[in-house]
C-alpha cells in the first residue's frame, strides 16, 4: 500500500513537471531562414528554462505558406502558437479572427511607446482597425540591382530615373552583342512578386491605388500607364525579352546570378546570393540602387517584410506574446541582420558597425526602406492583388490591351471596394 | 448448395439473410457516408450562406444568391468553357492515343516489358510533376520544344504565354499522361478477345482493316465506355496539369472550373461562394455520367 502510495505521489510530481514545461509551436516559412529561427529559438529557450519552442515550416513562397495556414486556422486548429506572416496579411488575419490581438497585453507600455521604435510602415502595417495583430520580424524592400562592371565599362553612373535605365541597358545591350545577355528584368507571372511590378510605376509617378482613408482612388489612365511602361520594355525599347509573362523573381535571380541581366527588381534576398552563392558568376560585380522614378516623379520600393502575430486559438497566448516580444526585440533583429542578412525593423541598426560589417549596403538600404511604400492594406487583399497582376499579366502576354487591362483593373477593384 | 449456406446461417446466429445483409453491409454504408456522401451535403449546406473569411468569420443565410452570382460571372462561364474544351479535346485524344498504343503493347513483341513499362511509366508519375515538366519542355527560352522547332527551321513560339498555343500545350500534356491509363484499360479488354475469332476472320479472307472494324472494336467497345467514363469524369476535374504549367495564365485564359473553385475558397477565403461553384462543378460532371451510364445500361441490353 506505502508502494503504491508513494508511487502515486512520484507519479503527479512527474506530471506537475512535464505541465509546467511550456510548449510553443512556431510557423516559419521555408524561405525565412529556418535554421537562423532555431538558434534564435534555442536562445530564447536557455534563457527560459519553462519553455520549449518547436519549430514547424513549409512552403517556400508567401503564398503556398498562406495555403497551408489557411487549412490550419480555417479549422481552428490549436497546434501553431505563434506564425511569421507576410506584410500584406495582418489586415485579413484580423478580419478573419485568426489573430490575437495583443493590446492587452501591453504592461506599463503605451502602444505607441512600443510601437515607434520600429519603421514607422511596420507600425502602421500591424494596427488594423485600432487593433495591434502583430508584431515585426525583419523588414525588406524591392531595389535595383545592376550590373556594376559593365556601367563602369560603359562609363555610366547608377540610373535615377527610369529613362536613363532604358538607355544605359539599350547601349550596353548593342555595345556587348551577347545573345543571351537582357537589359532590365521584372516579374511578369502571375505570383505575388508581379502585383509590385504594377505598382511601381503608379507610385514613381506620383500616384497610388488608395488615399488616406483607404478609399480607392487609382484611375484607368494611371493604370495604363503601368502597364504600358511594362509592355514597352519589350516591344518599344527592346530591353526586356517577349517573355517577361514568364518570369517570377526568382528565375530573374538565377538568371542575373548567371549574367544575364544588366538590371533587376528584385527584394533584398537576392544580394545574399548574388555575393555567396557557389554558382553565383557576379560574385562582386554587382550594385543596389534605390529604384528609378519617373522625371518629376518620386523613388518609390514596394514594402515587403514579415511580421510575428500570434494565433487566436492558440492555448498559450500568454507564454506566446512573451516570446514575440522577444523574437520583436533589436536583439533578435541584429541576428537576423547578420545571420540571414534580413534589414532590420529598427532604425538604428542600420549604422550598428556588426551588422554593416557583414551587409556594407545596409548603410544605404535605410531611406529605400523608409520611403517604400506598402500595397493595398485590406483584409480582400488577394483579391485585389489577383486583379491587378492577372491585368499585368495578360498585357505582357499580349492577350490584352492596356487600355481593356486597365478598365478591367480599376472595375475590379472598385467591385472590392465598393465604389 | 445447401450445405454451406446452412453453415453461415450457424455461424451467424439466428439473423435473417434481410438483418445479415443489412450487417454486412453496414460498414461500407457508414464509410461511404462518412467520406463521400457527408462532405458533399456540407458543401451544398455552406453553399446556401454567405462566408467569407476575409469579410468576417460568421455565416450569414444567403439561399441560392451564390449560385445567382455564379450564372452572372464571366470569370465562371470561362472556366466553364476552357472545363470543356478540355473535356473535348483530351478524352478523344487519349482514346485515339491510347488504343494505339493498346493494339502495339498487343503485338507478340519476344520482349514485352519495354512497351509495357513506356505504357506504365506516365500514368505512375503524379500529374503535378507532369504538369511542371511540361512546364520547362514548352518554356520559351530553354524548352526542349522550342529547341527542336528551331533547328527544324521554324520560329520561337511563346507556348505558356499566348493563350492559344498555352492552351493546346496543356491538352498535348494532358493526352500525353492519360493515354497510357486509357491503353492499360483497352490492353485488358483487348486481351479478352478469343484469337480463334481473328483466325476465324483470315480463314474468311478478311483484311486487317476488316479484322479491326469488324471484331476488335465491336468486342472493345465495353472497355472503350469504361476508360471514356472514368477519363471524362476526371477531366472535368482538371486541375494539376493547369496549375503547375500556367497557374490559369495569361491572364484567366487557361483557368479551368477546379482552379477558379481553388481561387475562390482557398486563396480568396470565399467559402460559400466557392462551395457554389463546386457544388454546379459536380452536377455537370453528374449529369455526363449519367448519360454515360445510360448508354453504358443501353448497350448491356
Amino acid at each position: 500500500m506505502k508502494k503504491l502510495v508513494l508511487a502515486l505521489v512520484a507519479l503527479a510530481a512527474l506530471s506537475s513537471a512535464v505541465a509546467q514545461q511550456t510548449r510553443l509551436r512556431v510557423f516559419v516559412g521555408g524561405q525565412q531562414r529556418p535554421d537562423v529561427m532555431r538558434k534564435i529559438f534555442d536562445l530564447y529557450q536557455s534563457r527560459n528554462p519553462g519553455v520549449r519552442v518547436d519549430i514547424e515550416t513549409g512552403g517556400a513562397t508567401s503564398d503556398q505558406q498562406q495555403q497551408y495556414l489557411t487549412t490550419v486556422l480555417a479549422s481552428r486548429d490549436p497546434s501553431i502558437d505563434v506564425i511569421l506572416v507576410d506584410v500584406i496579411r495582418p489586415a485579413q488575419y484580423q478580419a478573419s479572427r485568426w489573430a490575437d490581438t495583443l493590446d492587452k497585453y501591453l504592461p506599463g507600455v503605451t502602444r505607441e511607446n512600443l510601437l515607434k521604435q520600429y519603421l514607422p510602415a511596420y507600425a502602421k502595417a500591424d494596427v488594423v482597425n485600432g487593433q495591434l495583430v502583430a508584431l515585426p520580424a525583419f523588414a525588406d524592400a524591392q531595389f535595383l540591382y545592376y550590373r556594376k562592371d559593365l556601367l563602369e565599362k560603359y562609363g555610366f553612373k547608377p540610373p535615377t530615373t527610369w529613362d536613363e535605365a532604358i538607355k544605359q541597358a539599350q547601349t550596353i545591350l548593342a555595345g556587348e552583342k551577347n545573345p543571351n545577355l537582357n537589359g532590365i528584368g521584372f516579374m511578369g507571372n502571375i505570383s505575388e512578386g508581379t502585383v509590385c511590378s504594377f505598382l511601381l510605376p503608379i507610385w514613381a509617378a506620383g500616384g497610388d491605388v488608395t488615399d488616406a482613408n483607404n478609399r480607392l482612388i487609382l484611375t484607368e489612365a494611371q493604370a495604363k500607364d503601368s502597364l504600358q511602361f511594362w509592355l514597352d520594355l519589350m516591344d518599344k525599347h527592346k530591353v526586356s525579352p517577349n517573355n517577361m509573362a514568364e518570369k517570377a523573381q526568382d528565375i530573374i535571380r538565377q538568371e542575373m546570378q548567371q549574367g544575364r541581366w544588366v538590371f533587376g527588381t528584385l527584394f533584398a534576398y537576392a544580394w545574399n546570393r548574388f555575393q555567396n552563392d557557389a554558382d553565383s558568376q557576379v560574385k562582386g560585380k554587382i550594385g543596389v540602387v534605390p529604384l528609378p522614378k519617373f522625371e518629376g516623379g518620386r523613388s518609390a520600393s514596394c514594402l515587403g517584410g514579415w511580421q510575428w502575430t500570434i494565433s487566436d486559438f492558440s492555448r498559450n497566448k500568454a507564454q506566446a506574446y512573451k516570446l514575440v516580444r522577444f523574437l520583436s526585440s533589436p536583439e533578435v533583429s541584429k541576428i537576423l541582420a547578420i545571420d540571414a542578412s534580413n534589414l532590420p525593423v529598427f532604425p538604428s541598426l542600420y549604422k550598428d558597425p556588426d551588422v554593416l560589417k557583414a551587409n556594407p549596403w545596409f548603410a544605404d538600404a535605410l531611406p529605400i526602406v523608409q520611403n517604400a511604400r506598402s500595397r493595398p492594406v485590406h483584409p480582400r487583399y488577394t483579391e485585389i492583388a489577383d486583379v491587378m497582376r492577372k491585368g499585368l499579366n495578360a498585357v505582357l502576354a499580349r492577350t490584352k490591351t492596356p487600355e481593356a487591362a486597365a478598365k478591367e483593373i480599376v472595375s475590379g477593384l472598385q467591385a472590392i471596394y465598393g465604389k | 448448395m445447401a450445405r454451406p449456406q446452412a453453415r453461415y446461417r450457424r455461424s451467424f446466429g439466428d439473423l435473417s439473410e434481410r438483418a445479415l445483409a443489412f450487417w454486412l453491409l453496414l460498414p461500407a454504408a457508414l464509410l461511404l457516408g462518412f467520406i463521400a456522401l457527408y462532405p458533399v451535403l456540407r458543401l451544398f449546406y455552406t453553399s446556401l450562406f454567405t462566408l467569407q473569411l476575409t469579410v468576417s468569420p460568421d455565416a450569414n443565410f444567403l439561399g441560392l444568391g451564390n449560385y445567382g452570382q455564379a450564372l452572372h460571372d464571366p470569370r465562371f462561364w470561362n472556366a466553364v468553357k476552357n472545363t470543356l474544351l478540355i473535356v473535348l479535346i483530351t478524352v478523344p485524344g487519349a482514346l485515339l492515343v491510347g488504343l494505339g498504343l493498346a493494339m502495339l503493347a498487343n503485338l507478340p513483341f519476344r520482349v514485352k516489358w519495354p512497351v509495357r513499362l513506356g505504357l506504365l511509366l506516365p500514368w505512375a508519375l503524379p500529374l503535378v510533376f507532369v504538369g511542371l515538366i511540361f512546364r520547362w519542355f514548352f518554356d520559351s527560352q530553354y524548352g526542349v520544344v522550342n529547341d527542336l522547332l528551331v533547328r527544324l527551321g521554324g520560329e520561337r513560339l511563346l507556348w505558356v504565354t499566348n493563350p492559344d498555343l498555352a492552351f493546346w500545350a496543356i491538352c498535348l500534356t494532358l493526352i500525353w499522361k492519360t493515354s497510357s491509363f486509357v491503353a492499360l484499360i483497352l490492353l485488358a479488354g483487348l486481351q479478352t478477345i478469343p484469337k480463334e475469332l481473328y483466325e476465324a476472320a483470315k480463314v474468311d479472307g478478311a483484311s486487317r482493316w476488316q479484322e479491326f472494324w469488324r471484331v476488335t472494336l465491336p468486342l472493345l467497345t465495353p472497355a472503350i465506355l469504361v476508360a471514356m467514363i472514368f477519363r471524362t469524369i476526371a477531366a472535368f476535374q482538371t486541375f494539376d496539369v493547369p496549375y503547375a504549367m500556367t497557374g490559369g495564365g495569361p491572364g484567366n485564359a487557361t483557368e479551368t472550373l477546379a482552379m477558379y473553385v481553388r481561387v475562390q475558397s482557398i486563396e480568396n477565403l470565399n467559402f460559400g461562394y466557392g462551395s457554389a461553384l463546386a457544388v454546379l462543378m459536380f452536377l455537370l460532371s453528374m449529369a455526363v455520367t449519367l448519360v454515360y451510364l445510360r448508354y453504358v445500361r443501353g448497350a448491356d441490353e
